[in-house]
Parts: structure tokens; sequence; C-alpha cells
């Protein structure tokens, strides 16, 4: 079991900025690569005209997913390392349903604002000081909406633990339920006009 | 190599990959890991342990591969142990390598400790094992001073009669409910029957 | 410079996830954006106002045991997007100054919209621990419920709210 390799201390907590930046890098790239950075593009996901947002989004997450099942049962990475976000039930529901208010309006999510006003986009960069303003001003409430935010605690809480299957069958569910997806995504598609192109 | 083929590689790679993960189940490397859900419904159903009148039937008949452990220090152990059973204190249970075939019992004092160390042979893999709920004084109350009421039933006192004589077959004391002699303490009950011998 | 057109979405996907991957592999931990936003705050809290900052239970996670900001992992991560952003763009002839809008909105009203809908985006974020990247594709890789959750009201507000705003793209 050698990975995660920040964990068996391969490197230090300096060196680990350093793998943060080139990590962003490649992320910020394949976001740009795809159209990421165009909002008229990401808003078309919500017109049900381009939906490059689900196809990217959803080829990444079963990609990963695969990815650590896999090294995880050929005994390279060490699955019970890796930190697994925590989940509160109501807020991050709440949050959710906030946050992808904000996405359909602003037409950009946090990360790709960033690809946006670094490629020039004068809208990008409003969005990244709206995301600022709005990420401070919650905070500065946060007494406030303290309670609320702490709400019902689950802590580490996955689908396997909920629906009580194993990991497998769910990550094989998941897989089936994505490629469906993208049929169906490439036949909204061809029946628009077509995805944003540039 | 042409896009349209490359995509449908990829689309058969995840399919394949994640029909083998549903097979496999677990992502870790020993094949199992510590699946809670699992745990929590033998706790529920209470597979997760035996009776004190049970483990006397598996030893009287010979279950084959019955390896009863008792988890605690060695001055106890000397002092009185279930007939048949290894010492082993729970650092080393953990690290026991026990076979397919065999069927673990562990016992404590109270129970507890054997309970605990069921949990961690049980996130470790193993399937066949079990503890005493009740522990050492679970032992001594139901197999060797257990209480027969006087007044009973046809199909009771079947039962009644079974449990005598498997407590008979320890060495041990059947006691009648009804009689005048109060149901002697644990200490009480070792020095009688430590008093047997064998 | 005639722009390049975009990749396959697929494929696109695939190397994101494989940089997704790649962080679980060699961190332990995921990919994030909004949380370097929350730290970019704490940071100027603690510029302006020590006291406070410190104070504040929400922003005290990102600042130092003495309340001073500190590099955090995830605003350098966001600055390699940048550059990475930046990069792809300039080699595929993408960088553009302009705003991004629909054809019946003005550029103001867009500007406006593009504030607006961030700062929702950033209240939605604190509450969610995370954004898309942080919560959609750590935690959805991951299978963790919560981020399941925030993917199904996530895409699922943003349909409800986007015939609202339709003028703004259409």
């Amino acid at each position: 079991m050698i990975a995660p390799f920040f964990d068996s201390g391969a490197f230090s907590e300096t060196a680990s900025i350093g793998v943060a930046l080139v990590i962003g890098i490649a992320f910020g790239w394949f976001l740009e690569r795809s159209g990421m950075g165009s909002a008229r593009k990401l808003a078309g996901q919500f017109y049900l005209r381009d939906l490059t947002v689900f196809k990217v989004m959803f080829t990444a997450i079963i990609t990963a997913m695969l990815g650590v099942f896999w090294l995880g049962r050929f005994g390279v990475l060490d699955v019970d390392r890796i930190f697994v976000p925590e989940t509160w039930l109501v807020p991050q529901l709440v949050g959710g349903l906030v946050f992808g208010a904000g996405f359909a309006i602003s037409g950009l999510c946090p990360g790709t604002s960033c690809v946006a006003a670094a490629t020039g986009r004068i809208d990008g960069v409003s969005v990244v000081a709206g995301m600022f303003a709005g990420v401070l001003g919650t905070g500065l409430l946060y007494s406030k909406l303290q309670g609320f935010y702490l709400s019902t605690p689950r802590g580490t809480y996955t689908l396997t633990q909920l629906l009580n299957v194993s990991q497998g069958i769910l990550v094989f569910v998941i897989v089936l339920v994505a490629l469906a997806g993208f049929k169906v995504a490439d036949m909204i598609e061809s029946r628009a006009a077509g995805p944003v192109s540039q | 190599m042409k896009r349209s083929s490359v995509l449908r590689g990829l689309a058969l790679a995840a399919i394949v990959l994640g029909a083998l993960a549903a097979v496999v189940g677990s992502p870790r490397a020993n094949g199992s890991g510590v699946d809670v859900a699992a745990l929590a419904r033998d706790v529920e159903t209470e597979q997760d342990h035996v009776t004190a009148i049970e483990l006397a039937r598996w030893i009287r008949d010979r279950k084959p591969g019955l390896r009863i452990i008792d988890v605690r220090d060695s001055a106890e152990f000397e002092d009185y142990h279930i007939p048949g059973a290894e010492r082993m204190p729970v650092k080393s249970v953990v690290k026991a390598a026990f076979k397919p075939s065999e069927t673990i019992v562990m016992y404590s004092g109270g129970g507890a400790h054997a309970a605990q160390a069921w949990v961690i042979l049980r996130a470790r893999g193993e399937r066949h094992v079990f503890f005493l709920r009740g522990g050492v004084a679970e032992w001594l109350d139901e197999v060797m001073n257990p209480q027969i009421p006087a007044n009973l039933s046809r199909e009771a006192r079947v039962d009644a009669d079974s449990v005598g004589a498997l407590s008979r077959y320890f060495g041990g004391v059947p006691r009648r409910v009804d009689s005048a002699v109060p149901v002697p303490a644990f200490k009480a009950t070792v020095a009688r029957v430590r008093g047997r011998g064998c | 410079m005639s722009a390049k057109p975009y990749s396959n979405p697929y494929l696109a996907g695939v190397g994101l996830g494989l940089v997704l991957l790649s962080a679980f592999v060699i961190m332990g931990r995921g990919l994030g954006a909004s949380g370097a936003f929350a730290s970019a705050a704490a940071a100027t809290v603690a510029t302006a106002a020590p006291e406070s900052a410190s104070a504040n239970d929400y922003f005290s996670r990102y600042l130092s045991a003495s309340g001073s900001p500190r590099i955090d992992w995830l605003v350098v991560e966001l600055i390699g997007v940048m550059v990475g952003g930046f990069v792809s763009a300039w080699l595929a002839g993408r960088l553009r100054r302009e705003i991004e809008r629909g054809p019946r909105i003005s550029n103001s009203a867009r500007l406006r919209l593009a504030f607006g809908g961030g700062a929702v985006m950033g209240v939605g974020a604190v509450l969610a621990r995370g954004c898309t990247s942080g919560q959609a594709l750590t935690g959805g890789a991951l299978l963790s419920v919560g981020s399941w959750i925030f993917i199904g009201a996530a895409f699922g507000a943003a349909y409800v709210v986007a015939p609202l705003v339709r003028r703004a793209w259409i």
C-alpha cells in the first residue's frame, strides 16, 4: 500500500504546495479544453442546447470512481485514507439549491469562473468578485447561520452505507446510468441547434 | 484512430471495469473492509454471539474446527476457564491466522472484551467468529450452575432435563429454584467447580 | 487567428477524471475551488480586523493558530487552474477580452447578473461545504451522500431558474 503518497510521508507539506500548483494547472487545462471557461457554453446546459457540462462532469466522476476502486483493489491505493467530504443533509441540500440558482444566473461556477477570468472574459472576473462577496458576507453572518449550517450531520456517509449494497455494485450502476445519460445527451444535442462551438 | 472508436472503446472499458467491480464488491485489497452495515446486521440478528448453552453443546458434540479463545489475563485463566479454551490476549487474537474451516468462539469475564475482539476479527475478514455474550459469568450461571424451576410443563421439563444433563457433563451442579439454599455467588461456584477436578 | 474547436467533452472528461484521481493518489484529497474563496475571504478579514477574524468560527478555520492567513492548498491549486486555463486558451487561440452574454442583454446587465449569480453561489457553496469541484466531482467520485444530494439539488435548481433568466442567454 503506497498511495496516497502524501499520507505515507513521501514528501513534505511545502512540496505539497508545488503539487497543488501542478494539479491545478492540469485541472484548468482540461476545463478550458472542453470549453468550460465559456459562460455561454455552460449556460447552454440549462436550455438543453449544449450538454457539455453533464458529459465532462460525469465522465470525470466515473473515471475517478473506477480509478479509486481498482487502484484500491490491487492494493496500490489505501482508499480508507482518502479524505471523503462529510455529509450534512439539509445544509447541503439547501446549499445545492442556492448554488444551482446562482450557477444558472451567472453561467459559471467557482472553478470555471477562474478559467474564464484568466482567458480574458470580463464576466468571469465579475463572477469571481461576486463569489468572493457572497462567501465573505456569509462568513460574516456565520454566527446567525451556525445552527442551520451544523444541522443534520451524518459524518462520513457514503451511498454504500445508505443503500446497503457493495461499493462494486454501486460503481457498476453509476457507470451504466452515466453511459445511458450520455446517449440521451447526444440525442438531445443533435435535435437542438447543436453544441455551442465558440 | 478514429474518434468514435476511441469513445466506444472507453465506454466498453467503463462497462467491463464496472461489471468486474460489481463482481468483486470491495475496493480493498484483502477483499473485505469494515463493512459496517453487515456487522450491524449481525449484531441485530444476534448472529454475532452464542449462548453458553449453545457453546456447551458444541463442546460436548465435538464440533469440528471449534476453537474457544479466552481473552482474559493468565491469572484469571488459571483460576477458571471453559474446558478446551486456549488463552490468547486480544493483541494476539487480531494477528492470529485462523483457518476458514475453524469456528472461533471468544469469551472474556463479562463479554465486553470478547465482543470488541469480535468486531476486530470481523473487520479483518474472518467469517466464523462468535463471542460468548455474558462471558465466563454466563457459562457459570447457565451451564455450571443452571437454575431449574420446580413446576414445569411437559415440554419445558424436557428442555430442563437436557440442560441438566449438559451441566452434569461438565461437572456442573444444576439447582432447583424452589430450593431453600440461595443461588451461590460467582466465586463460590468457581471454588466448588474446581474442587470437582477435571 | 482562428480559434481551434473545443476538445471532445468525453475525452476532456477522462482527462479531468485522471487529474482528480491523481489528487487522490498523491495527496489523499480531491479538488476544490470554493474553499479557496473562503480562504481569501478569511485572509481579508484577518488583515482588516484580526480580532473578528479569529473570533469568527467560520473564518478561523482558514487561518493559522495565531490568527494570521496561511497558504492554503486550494488557493495555490486555483492559481494553477488560472495558469492552465490561460495556457490552453493561448495555444488554441481562444484568448479573448470580451463579455460573454446572450444576444438580448446588455454588457452592463450581464456583468450585474454575473456578480449577483456569483454572490448567490458563494452563499450556496458555504452551506454545502463546496461547489462543483469539491462536492460534485470529488464527493461524487467518492460516493458521499451529501455530495450526490448537492449534485441533484444544484442541477435541479439551475433547470428551474434557467427559464427565469432566459433573456440573459438566448
